[in-house]
């Protein structure tokens, strides 16, 4: 199983990568979760303008075995939701930290604390192979 | 891996894709040493197994398989099998993993007044599927089929590391290929061979892919003790013109309840247990099998389609998520395999 952590980013035990630039974060699924899933091949993703709410679900990947929710790891409003991956979702198999799924305005910054460092999920990974 | 009829499965090796087009352009192989093997052996073999299945297997010639749902009394499915004409006094019939206790009771229960031998073989026997237009010369290249090809649908012996195994040219995705009945202790020497031979290991989610769209029914999923082969479009393998056979006298009259249908979406992907609607938004059906086409690229699936409430307009959409997508209606197979 493929275990490419990298240090700049925050995780969470759903296997999503988040990168926080201020109140902005860019939130993606890890190479774990994407190695796990096999051949992705359908990513639906939120409304742009929506809101979406911490540990909800907020759009599905799936791959040819398997269907996925993608559970929000923050609470806030959608910026941008990374439409590339609707017509190549096999994207998110090649590079899952490069091709990004959304990027959020957070509302409640207190729920960063929640998220693990790279070691802690890392750590995560290997509890459950 | 993932347990299924109790053996530990793969469901992929390396990737559904690039297993999936291994078969369709090349070769590739699946370890389904979990199906059953009963071999019937006596002057009758040839009678009884006409008997208890659907389908004309008197009348098939030396050395053919033939397809067919195993049907009780009132019509409805056992379960799907092959069966194949080993000799004059000799037929194996190979069936689904998940039903080997279901189908030993009730053909043990079937043998009275046949002269005839049963013996369940399934725990003896192991299987490789060696299958993709690539097949034949990968059987080559390991010292197999040294006396020349056969037919598809037929069965030839061989040997294999000293021992006699069992080639029969049938399968389950489509393309050309052939299914290896072979004891278990040369089974992995066998898969070694093939794995030297450049052959692609698959696993069962290819399988599924490989079947789908070629649309073979699965059991459990178009087939089940619930359904007819007639709600299945099976009807080409119930031959009411023999002049008896288990479950002639319902299915010479049984009005199905359901009709497949093949749908594919070009966005999204079908997944079994969706509803299934017509143009006016009413659910008409359900699907039973759904995934994504490698070969295509989109979703397909198969759906029953209750008869009653069949479109004539062949206006279908599928619910996804509380979302509906409009689905194309197609008449024949999503692909159409490359077999002899």
């Amino acid at each position: 199983m493929s275990h490419n952590v990298p240090e700049n980013l925050k995780y969470t035990k759903e296997h999503e990568w988040t990168l926080i630039e201020g109140d902005v974060v860019t939130i993606g699924i890890t190479d774990f979760a994407q190695s796990a899933l096999g051949d992705i091949v359908f990513v639906e993703l939120p409304e742009v303008g929506g809101n979406m709410e911490i540990e909800s679900a907020f759009g599905v990947v799936e791959s040819i075995k398997s269907v996925s929710d993608l559970y929000a790891p923050l609470t806030g409003e959608v910026l941008e939701a990374n439409a590339e991956l609707e017509g190549a979702p096999e994207l998110l198999n090649s590079d899952p930290y490069k091709n990004w799924i959304v990027k959020i305005k957070i509302s409640n910054t207190t729920e960063l604390e929640q998220l693990m460092t790279p070691s802690a999920y890392l750590e995560h990974c290997n509890s459950i192979e | 891996m993932a347990a299924f009829a109790g053996y530990d499965m793969p469901i992929q090796y390396t990737s559904v894709k690039d297993e999936t087009i291994a078969v369709r352009n090349g070769c590739g192989m699946f370890d389904v040493s979990h199906m059953g093997e009963f071999m019937v052996e006596g002057p009758e073999a040839h009678k009884f197994v006409d008997f208890i299945v659907t389908n004309d297997f008197l009348n098939a010639g030396e050395n053919k398989a033939v397809y067919s749902p195993l049907c009780r009394e009132n019509g409805t499915v056992i379960d799907d099998l092959i069966a194949y004409k080993l000799g004059p006094q000799k037929v194996l019939i190979c069936v689904n993993a998940a039903n080997i206790k279901k189908d030993w009771d009730w053909i043990s229960s079937k043998t009275e007044g046949f002269d005839i031998t049963l013996e369940d073989q399934s725990d003896e026997t192991s299987l490789i599927a060696v299958q993709g237009p690539g097949s034949e010369a990968a059987l080559k290249k390991i010292g197999l089929l040294s006396k020349g090809d056969f037919p598809y649908y037929s069965v030839s012996p061989d040997n294999f590391d000293g021992t006699e195994i069992l080639l029969a040219r049938t399968g389950y995705t489509g393309e050309d290929g052939f299914e290896v009945f072979c004891p278990n202790n040369k089974i992995s020497n066998l898969w070694d061979k093939l794995i030297e031979a450049n052959v692609t290991p698959c696993g069962l989610a290819s399988r599924d892919v490989l079947r789908l769209e070629v649309c073979y029914p699965l059991y459990g999923h178009e087939l089940s003790d619930d359904l007819t082969p007639l709600d299945a479009n099976l009807k080409w393998t119930v031959k009411l013109d023999k002049p008896s056979f288990l479950g002639k006298n319902s299915l010479e009259t049984l009005k199905p309840t359901y009709r497949l249908a093949k749908l594919s979406l070009e966005k999204g992907i079908p997944r079994e247990g969706y509803p299934v609607l017509d143009g006016k938004g009413s659910k008409i059906g359900h699907i039973t099998s759904g995934t994504h086409s490698v070969s295509l690229g989109k979703g397909i699936c198969l759906a029953l389609v209750k008869r009653s409430d069949w479109p004539e307009d062949k206006s279908f959409s599928i619910e996804i998520r509380n979302k509906v997508f409009p689905a194309t209606y197609h008449t024949k197979p999503f692909v159409t395999g490359g077999h002899k």
